[in-house]
Protein backbone atom coordinates (compact mmCIF):
# COMPACT_ATOMS: atom_id res chain seq x y z
CA UNK A 1 0.00 0.00 0.00
CA UNK A 2 1.98 2.99 -1.28
CA UNK A 3 1.57 6.59 0.68
CA UNK A 4 1.29 9.15 -1.35
CA UNK A 5 1.66 9.41 -5.41
CA UNK A 6 5.90 10.04 -5.73
CA UNK A 7 6.86 10.46 -9.58
CA UNK A 8 10.72 10.77 -8.72
CA UNK A 9 12.81 8.08 -10.07
CA UNK A 10 14.67 5.99 -8.31
CA UNK A 11 16.95 5.14 -11.03
CA UNK A 12 20.81 5.20 -10.67
CA UNK A 13 22.51 5.70 -13.84
CA UNK A 14 23.87 2.32 -15.45
CA UNK A 15 27.68 3.40 -16.20
CA UNK A 16 27.37 5.03 -12.28
CA UNK A 17 25.87 1.43 -11.34
CA UNK A 18 29.03 -0.50 -13.63
CA UNK A 19 31.20 1.49 -12.19
CA UNK A 20 30.59 0.99 -8.43
CA UNK A 21 30.60 -2.78 -9.55
CA UNK A 22 34.23 -2.88 -10.83
CA UNK A 23 35.15 -1.03 -8.05
CA UNK A 24 33.47 -3.27 -6.00
CA UNK A 25 35.14 -6.62 -7.82
CA UNK A 26 38.76 -5.78 -8.11
CA UNK A 27 38.13 -4.93 -3.82
CA UNK A 28 36.95 -8.33 -3.24
CA UNK A 29 39.35 -9.57 -5.43
CA UNK A 30 42.16 -8.10 -3.74
CA UNK A 31 40.64 -9.23 -0.55
CA UNK A 32 39.89 -12.79 -0.84
CA UNK A 33 42.61 -14.70 0.83
CA UNK A 34 45.28 -15.75 -1.27
CA UNK A 35 48.95 -17.08 -1.64
CA UNK A 36 50.91 -13.65 -1.97
CA UNK A 37 48.78 -11.00 -0.63
CA UNK A 38 50.29 -9.31 1.87
CA UNK A 39 47.82 -8.10 4.83
CA UNK A 40 47.84 -4.58 3.22
CA UNK A 41 46.59 -5.75 -0.19
CA UNK A 42 43.78 -7.29 1.55
CA UNK A 43 43.22 -4.33 3.65
CA UNK A 44 42.96 -2.03 0.22
CA UNK A 45 40.49 -4.76 -1.30
CA UNK A 46 38.64 -4.39 2.09
CA UNK A 47 38.68 -0.49 1.53
CA UNK A 48 37.75 0.19 -2.11
CA UNK A 49 34.39 -2.51 -0.77
CA UNK A 50 33.67 -0.13 1.56
CA UNK A 51 34.51 2.42 -0.65
CA UNK A 52 31.83 1.37 -3.18
CA UNK A 53 29.25 0.89 -0.77
CA UNK A 54 29.09 4.27 0.77
CA UNK A 55 29.19 5.36 -2.85
CA UNK A 56 26.01 3.54 -3.09
CA UNK A 57 24.37 4.51 0.52
CA UNK A 58 25.11 7.95 -0.90
CA UNK A 59 23.13 7.86 -4.18
CA UNK A 60 20.48 6.01 -2.94
CA UNK A 61 19.98 8.53 0.08
CA UNK A 62 20.18 11.10 -2.61
CA UNK A 63 17.52 9.67 -4.69
CA UNK A 64 15.60 8.73 -2.25
CA UNK A 65 11.69 9.96 -2.87
CA UNK A 66 9.71 12.26 -1.15
CA UNK A 67 7.24 10.78 0.77
CA UNK A 68 7.98 11.22 4.78
CA UNK A 69 9.11 8.29 6.74
CA UNK A 70 9.54 7.41 9.87
CA UNK A 71 13.35 6.70 11.92
CA UNK A 72 13.17 3.49 10.61
CA UNK A 73 15.03 4.53 7.97
CA UNK A 74 17.84 5.18 10.09
CA UNK A 75 17.61 1.59 11.36
CA UNK A 76 17.78 0.07 7.99
CA UNK A 77 21.12 1.47 7.26
CA UNK A 78 22.07 0.57 10.03
CA UNK A 79 21.34 -2.80 9.95
CA UNK A 80 22.17 -2.82 5.91
CA UNK A 81 25.24 -2.05 6.55
CA UNK A 82 26.30 -4.15 9.47
CA UNK A 83 24.71 -7.34 7.56
CA UNK A 84 26.68 -6.43 4.16
CA UNK A 85 30.19 -5.42 5.89
CA UNK A 86 29.79 -8.96 8.40
CA UNK A 87 28.97 -10.78 4.92
CA UNK A 88 32.08 -9.91 3.28
CA UNK A 89 34.23 -10.57 6.20
CA UNK A 90 32.62 -14.00 6.26
CA UNK A 91 33.94 -14.49 2.72
CA UNK A 92 36.99 -12.70 3.35
CA UNK A 93 38.55 -14.05 6.70
CA UNK A 94 40.71 -16.94 6.70
CA UNK A 95 39.82 -18.89 10.18
CA UNK A 96 36.28 -20.58 9.67
CA UNK A 97 35.72 -19.99 12.79
CA UNK A 98 35.71 -16.09 12.51
CA UNK A 99 33.44 -16.87 9.42
CA UNK A 100 30.81 -18.68 11.75
CA UNK A 101 31.26 -15.93 14.07
CA UNK A 102 30.78 -13.49 11.49
CA UNK A 103 27.59 -14.94 10.03
CA UNK A 104 26.04 -15.00 13.41
CA UNK A 105 26.08 -11.20 13.32
CA UNK A 106 24.72 -11.24 9.74
CA UNK A 107 22.09 -13.26 10.93
CA UNK A 108 21.44 -11.01 13.71
CA UNK A 109 21.01 -7.67 11.36
CA UNK A 110 19.21 -9.83 8.98
CA UNK A 111 16.53 -10.48 11.98
CA UNK A 112 17.03 -6.56 12.28
CA UNK A 113 15.81 -6.40 9.17
CA UNK A 114 13.06 -8.61 9.15
CA UNK A 115 12.02 -6.50 12.54
CA UNK A 116 11.74 -3.54 10.38
CA UNK A 117 9.67 -5.37 7.67
CA UNK A 118 6.72 -6.32 10.20
CA UNK A 119 7.92 -10.18 10.17
CA UNK A 120 8.82 -10.08 14.40
CA UNK A 121 8.37 -14.51 14.26
CA UNK A 122 10.39 -14.20 11.39
CA UNK A 123 13.31 -12.46 12.95
CA UNK A 124 12.89 -14.13 16.73
CA UNK A 125 12.65 -18.12 14.40
CA UNK A 126 15.81 -16.40 12.18
CA UNK A 127 18.13 -15.81 15.38
CA UNK A 128 16.95 -19.15 17.31
CA UNK A 129 17.43 -21.39 14.15
CA UNK A 130 20.52 -20.11 12.06
CA UNK A 131 22.62 -18.63 15.32
CA UNK A 132 21.14 -20.85 17.91
CA UNK A 133 21.59 -23.73 16.03
CA UNK A 134 22.99 -24.35 12.60
CA UNK A 135 25.81 -22.32 13.53
CA UNK A 136 26.59 -23.69 16.47
CA UNK A 137 26.44 -26.95 14.70
CA UNK A 138 29.06 -25.39 12.38
CA UNK A 139 30.60 -24.41 15.17
CA UNK A 140 30.94 -27.82 16.20
CA UNK A 141 32.16 -29.23 12.84
CA UNK A 142 34.73 -26.61 12.51
CA UNK A 143 36.29 -27.90 16.04
CA UNK A 144 35.78 -31.57 14.87
CA UNK A 145 37.29 -31.10 11.78
CA UNK A 146 40.02 -29.28 12.97
CA UNK A 147 43.15 -29.87 11.32
CA UNK A 148 45.92 -30.39 13.74
CA UNK A 149 48.72 -32.09 11.19
CA UNK A 150 49.47 -28.46 10.11
CA UNK A 151 50.66 -29.89 6.85
CA UNK A 152 50.76 -27.37 3.91
CA UNK A 153 51.79 -24.49 5.39
CA UNK A 154 51.54 -21.04 3.25
CA UNK A 155 51.30 -18.07 4.67
CA UNK A 156 52.03 -16.95 8.03
CA UNK A 157 50.11 -13.78 9.56
CA UNK A 158 51.97 -10.76 10.48
CA UNK A 159 52.75 -10.45 14.13
CA UNK A 160 53.49 -14.45 14.22
CA UNK A 161 49.92 -15.70 15.32
CA UNK A 162 49.47 -19.37 14.84
CA UNK A 163 49.63 -20.42 11.08
CA UNK A 164 46.75 -21.18 8.79
CA UNK A 165 46.73 -24.39 6.55
CA UNK A 166 46.93 -23.59 3.14
CA UNK A 167 43.43 -24.61 1.60
CA UNK A 168 41.99 -21.93 4.12
CA UNK A 169 44.70 -19.46 2.75
CA UNK A 170 44.60 -19.19 -0.58
CA UNK A 171 41.16 -19.05 -2.83
CA UNK A 172 40.36 -20.78 -5.88
CA UNK A 173 39.78 -18.65 -8.94
CA UNK A 174 39.44 -15.59 -7.25
CA UNK A 175 39.19 -13.61 -10.40
CA UNK A 176 36.78 -15.53 -12.38
CA UNK A 177 34.61 -15.93 -8.98
CA UNK A 178 34.55 -11.75 -8.26
CA UNK A 179 33.59 -10.92 -11.88
CA UNK A 180 31.12 -13.67 -12.47
CA UNK A 181 29.51 -13.13 -8.89
CA UNK A 182 29.15 -8.81 -9.56
CA UNK A 183 28.35 -9.10 -13.07
CA UNK A 184 25.55 -10.69 -11.69
CA UNK A 185 24.90 -8.29 -9.10
CA UNK A 186 25.04 -5.58 -11.71
CA UNK A 187 22.15 -7.38 -13.50
CA UNK A 188 19.98 -7.66 -10.92
CA UNK A 189 20.83 -3.92 -9.31
CA UNK A 190 19.65 -2.93 -13.11
CA UNK A 191 16.81 -4.98 -12.83
CA UNK A 192 15.89 -3.64 -9.41
CA UNK A 193 16.13 -0.24 -10.33
CA UNK A 194 14.34 -0.98 -13.84
CA UNK A 195 11.57 -2.11 -12.13
CA UNK A 196 11.53 0.17 -9.42
CA UNK A 197 11.28 3.43 -11.95
CA UNK A 198 8.34 1.67 -13.57
CA UNK A 199 6.14 1.61 -10.70
CA UNK A 200 3.91 4.61 -10.03
CA UNK A 201 3.76 5.34 -7.25
CA UNK A 202 6.59 4.17 -5.59
CA UNK A 203 6.92 0.43 -4.24
CA UNK A 204 6.70 1.20 -0.12
CA UNK A 205 6.98 -1.45 2.26
CA UNK A 206 4.16 -1.00 4.62
CA UNK A 207 2.35 -2.93 6.86
CA UNK A 208 -0.24 -4.28 5.80
CA UNK A 209 -4.60 -3.95 6.97
CA UNK A 210 -4.22 -7.49 8.22
CA UNK A 211 -1.47 -6.76 10.24
CA UNK A 212 -3.05 -3.41 11.66
CA UNK A 213 -5.65 -5.33 13.05
CA UNK A 214 -4.29 -8.55 14.48
CA UNK A 215 -0.80 -8.43 14.99
CA UNK A 216 1.32 -9.97 12.69
CA UNK A 217 1.90 -13.46 14.11
CA UNK A 218 -1.79 -14.00 13.93
CA UNK A 219 -1.82 -13.47 10.66
CA UNK A 220 1.23 -15.16 9.82
CA UNK A 221 -0.56 -18.26 11.53
CA UNK A 222 -3.65 -17.84 9.99
CA UNK A 223 -2.56 -18.18 6.44
CA UNK A 224 -0.14 -20.94 7.05
CA UNK A 225 -2.52 -23.07 8.70
CA UNK A 226 -5.45 -21.82 5.87
CA UNK A 227 -3.74 -21.71 2.60
CA UNK A 228 -0.18 -24.16 3.15
CA UNK A 229 -0.99 -27.16 5.62
CA UNK A 230 0.14 -29.51 3.03
CA UNK A 231 3.62 -27.82 2.77
CA UNK A 232 3.61 -27.78 6.57
CA UNK A 233 3.03 -31.34 6.86
CA UNK A 234 5.69 -31.77 3.93
CA UNK A 235 8.59 -30.13 5.74
CA UNK A 236 8.26 -31.60 8.61
CA UNK A 237 8.65 -34.88 6.96
CA UNK A 238 11.62 -33.48 5.28
CA UNK A 239 12.94 -32.75 8.93
CA UNK A 240 12.41 -36.17 9.78
CA UNK A 241 14.27 -37.49 6.92
CA UNK A 242 17.20 -35.15 7.34
CA UNK A 243 17.84 -36.08 10.90
CA UNK A 244 17.64 -39.67 10.04
CA UNK A 245 19.82 -39.37 6.82
CA UNK A 246 22.42 -37.09 8.99
CA UNK A 247 22.78 -40.05 11.75
CA UNK A 248 22.81 -42.26 9.70
CA UNK A 249 25.57 -40.87 7.26
CA UNK A 250 27.62 -39.90 9.87
CA UNK A 251 27.69 -43.35 11.73
CA UNK A 252 30.35 -45.23 13.53
CA UNK A 253 30.08 -48.92 14.23
CA UNK A 254 32.94 -49.38 17.21
CA UNK A 255 33.89 -53.14 17.69
CA UNK A 256 35.40 -54.44 21.01
CA UNK A 257 37.83 -57.26 20.34
CA UNK A 258 37.38 -59.85 23.44
CA UNK A 259 41.51 -60.34 24.26
CA UNK A 260 42.47 -56.44 24.86
CA UNK A 261 39.54 -54.67 24.95
CA UNK A 262 40.91 -52.77 21.36
CA UNK A 263 38.25 -50.62 19.64
CA UNK A 264 38.65 -51.03 16.23
CA UNK A 265 36.41 -48.90 14.24
CA UNK A 266 34.49 -49.95 11.13
CA UNK A 267 33.42 -48.57 8.63
CA UNK A 268 29.24 -49.06 7.95
CA UNK A 269 28.72 -47.66 4.68
CA UNK A 270 31.66 -49.47 3.10
CA UNK A 271 30.62 -52.88 3.51
CA UNK A 272 27.65 -54.15 1.92
CA UNK A 273 24.59 -55.21 4.26
CA UNK A 274 23.71 -58.02 1.64
CA UNK A 275 26.43 -60.41 -0.02
CA UNK A 276 25.72 -58.28 -3.64
CA UNK A 277 24.62 -61.36 -6.07
CA UNK A 278 23.81 -60.28 -10.01
CA UNK A 279 20.59 -62.62 -9.58
CA UNK A 280 17.75 -60.20 -8.72
CA UNK A 281 15.58 -63.01 -6.53
CA UNK A 282 18.55 -63.69 -4.56
CA UNK A 283 17.49 -61.28 -1.94
CA UNK A 284 14.26 -62.58 -0.41
CA UNK A 285 11.58 -60.31 -0.79
CA UNK A 286 10.17 -60.82 3.12
CA UNK A 287 13.57 -60.30 4.95
CA UNK A 288 15.67 -62.85 6.46
CA UNK A 289 14.67 -62.87 9.94
CA UNK A 290 10.99 -61.68 11.16
CA UNK A 291 8.48 -64.23 12.13
CA UNK A 292 6.05 -63.84 8.96
CA UNK A 293 9.34 -64.26 6.65
CA UNK A 294 10.00 -67.78 8.65
CA UNK A 295 6.57 -68.90 8.51
CA UNK A 296 6.81 -68.61 4.73
CA UNK A 297 9.87 -70.38 4.49
CA UNK A 298 8.67 -73.12 6.42
CA UNK A 299 5.20 -73.16 4.34
CA UNK A 300 7.80 -72.99 0.76
CA UNK A 301 9.88 -75.64 2.44
CA UNK A 302 6.76 -77.64 3.39
CA UNK A 303 5.70 -77.37 -0.05
CA UNK A 304 8.37 -79.20 -1.82
CA UNK B 1 13.67 15.79 14.68
CA UNK B 2 14.58 15.96 10.66
CA UNK B 3 11.87 14.29 8.76
CA UNK B 4 13.56 10.83 7.25
CA UNK B 5 12.27 9.36 3.83
CA UNK B 6 10.49 6.35 3.84
CA UNK B 7 12.32 2.98 3.13
CA UNK B 8 11.32 1.83 -0.53
CA UNK B 9 11.00 -1.86 -1.49
CA UNK B 10 14.18 -1.58 -4.06
CA UNK B 11 16.13 -0.70 -0.92
CA UNK B 12 15.55 -4.18 0.81
CA UNK B 13 16.03 -6.01 -2.87
CA UNK B 14 19.35 -4.23 -3.23
CA UNK B 15 20.81 -5.72 0.44
CA UNK B 16 19.26 -9.02 -0.60
CA UNK B 17 21.18 -9.24 -3.64
CA UNK B 18 24.00 -8.07 -2.71
CA UNK B 19 24.12 -10.85 0.18
CA UNK B 20 23.07 -13.12 -2.12
CA UNK B 21 26.23 -12.00 -4.39
CA UNK B 22 28.80 -12.27 -1.59
CA UNK B 23 27.83 -15.73 -0.42
CA UNK B 24 27.81 -16.76 -4.68
CA UNK B 25 31.58 -15.16 -4.55
CA UNK B 26 32.42 -16.47 -1.41
CA UNK B 27 30.65 -20.49 -2.80
CA UNK B 28 33.14 -20.54 -5.95
CA UNK B 29 36.17 -19.14 -4.38
CA UNK B 30 36.92 -20.84 -1.01
CA UNK B 31 38.15 -24.20 -0.54
CA UNK B 32 37.23 -25.13 3.06
CA UNK B 33 34.05 -27.66 2.38
CA UNK B 34 32.73 -26.12 5.79
CA UNK B 35 32.66 -22.46 4.57
CA UNK B 36 31.84 -23.73 0.94
CA UNK B 37 28.84 -24.50 2.54
CA UNK B 38 28.56 -21.57 5.32
CA UNK B 39 28.34 -19.40 2.08
CA UNK B 40 25.30 -21.59 1.10
CA UNK B 41 23.37 -20.42 4.08
CA UNK B 42 24.10 -16.61 3.24
CA UNK B 43 22.70 -17.11 -0.01
CA UNK B 44 19.82 -18.30 1.50
CA UNK B 45 19.94 -15.01 3.66
CA UNK B 46 19.57 -12.74 0.83
CA UNK B 47 16.96 -14.55 -0.25
CA UNK B 48 15.08 -14.97 2.66
CA UNK B 49 15.48 -10.83 2.94
CA UNK B 50 13.91 -10.47 -0.53
CA UNK B 51 11.35 -12.53 -0.22
CA UNK B 52 10.28 -10.96 3.19
CA UNK B 53 10.13 -7.25 1.77
CA UNK B 54 7.41 -9.03 -1.65
CA UNK B 55 5.71 -10.20 1.10
CA UNK B 56 5.34 -6.75 2.90
CA UNK B 57 5.30 -5.13 -0.59
CA UNK B 58 2.27 -7.19 -1.60
CA UNK B 59 0.31 -7.19 1.98
CA UNK B 60 0.01 -10.60 2.63
CA UNK B 61 1.64 -13.25 4.03
CA UNK B 62 3.04 -15.86 1.24
CA UNK B 63 6.41 -14.04 1.70
CA UNK B 64 7.04 -14.68 5.65
CA UNK B 65 5.74 -18.45 4.80
CA UNK B 66 7.97 -19.36 2.17
CA UNK B 67 10.93 -17.82 4.56
CA UNK B 68 9.78 -20.17 6.87
CA UNK B 69 9.82 -23.10 4.72
CA UNK B 70 13.18 -21.92 3.49
CA UNK B 71 14.41 -21.83 6.63
CA UNK B 72 13.07 -25.28 7.37
CA UNK B 73 15.02 -26.82 4.22
CA UNK B 74 18.16 -24.89 5.25
CA UNK B 75 18.48 -26.18 8.59
CA UNK B 76 17.89 -29.99 7.08
CA UNK B 77 20.40 -29.27 4.19
CA UNK B 78 22.69 -27.73 6.94
CA UNK B 79 22.41 -30.86 8.72
CA UNK B 80 23.03 -33.35 5.74
CA UNK B 81 25.94 -31.27 4.42
CA UNK B 82 27.57 -31.38 7.84
CA UNK B 83 27.45 -35.00 7.92
CA UNK B 84 28.85 -35.69 5.03
CA UNK B 85 31.71 -33.08 5.94
CA UNK B 86 32.30 -35.39 9.10
CA UNK B 87 32.37 -38.30 6.37
CA UNK B 88 34.37 -36.88 4.06
CA UNK B 89 36.87 -35.77 7.26
CA UNK B 90 37.39 -39.24 8.48
CA UNK B 91 38.03 -40.46 5.00
CA UNK B 92 40.91 -37.87 4.32
CA UNK B 93 41.68 -35.71 7.02
CA UNK B 94 41.18 -32.96 5.61
CA UNK B 95 38.00 -30.24 4.84
CA UNK B 96 39.99 -29.98 1.79
CA UNK B 97 37.60 -29.41 -1.37
CA UNK B 98 40.73 -30.23 -3.91
CA UNK B 99 41.48 -33.19 -1.63
CA UNK B 100 38.71 -34.59 -4.19
CA UNK B 101 39.69 -33.54 -7.54
CA UNK B 102 39.92 -37.28 -8.13
CA UNK B 103 36.10 -37.34 -8.44
CA UNK B 104 36.24 -34.66 -11.56
CA UNK B 105 35.20 -36.50 -14.70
Amino acid sequence: MPSGTDLSSPFVAPGLTVALCVLAAVGTMLALPGRTKTQSLRIAGGGMMALALVATMMLMIAGAGRAIGSVHYVYFWIFSVVAIVCSARVITHRQPVYSALYFVMTVFASAGLFVLMWAEFLAAALVIIYAGAILVTYTFVIMLAAESSGSGLVSRLAGGRAPVPEHDAVSREPIVASLTGFGVLGALIFVIFDRAKAIQPYGYVTKSPAVEQSGSIRDLATYLFSHQIVSMQIAGLILTLAMVGAIMIARKRVLLSDDEAEVIIADELTAPNTPVDDNPHSISVQGEAGPRSRKLQNEIASLD
Amino acid sequence: MPNFPQVALHHYLLVGAIMFVLGLIGFMTRRNLIIIFLCTELMLQGVAITLIAFGAYHGNMGGQVFTIFVLTIAAAEASLALGLIVLLYRARHNVDASAWRKLKG
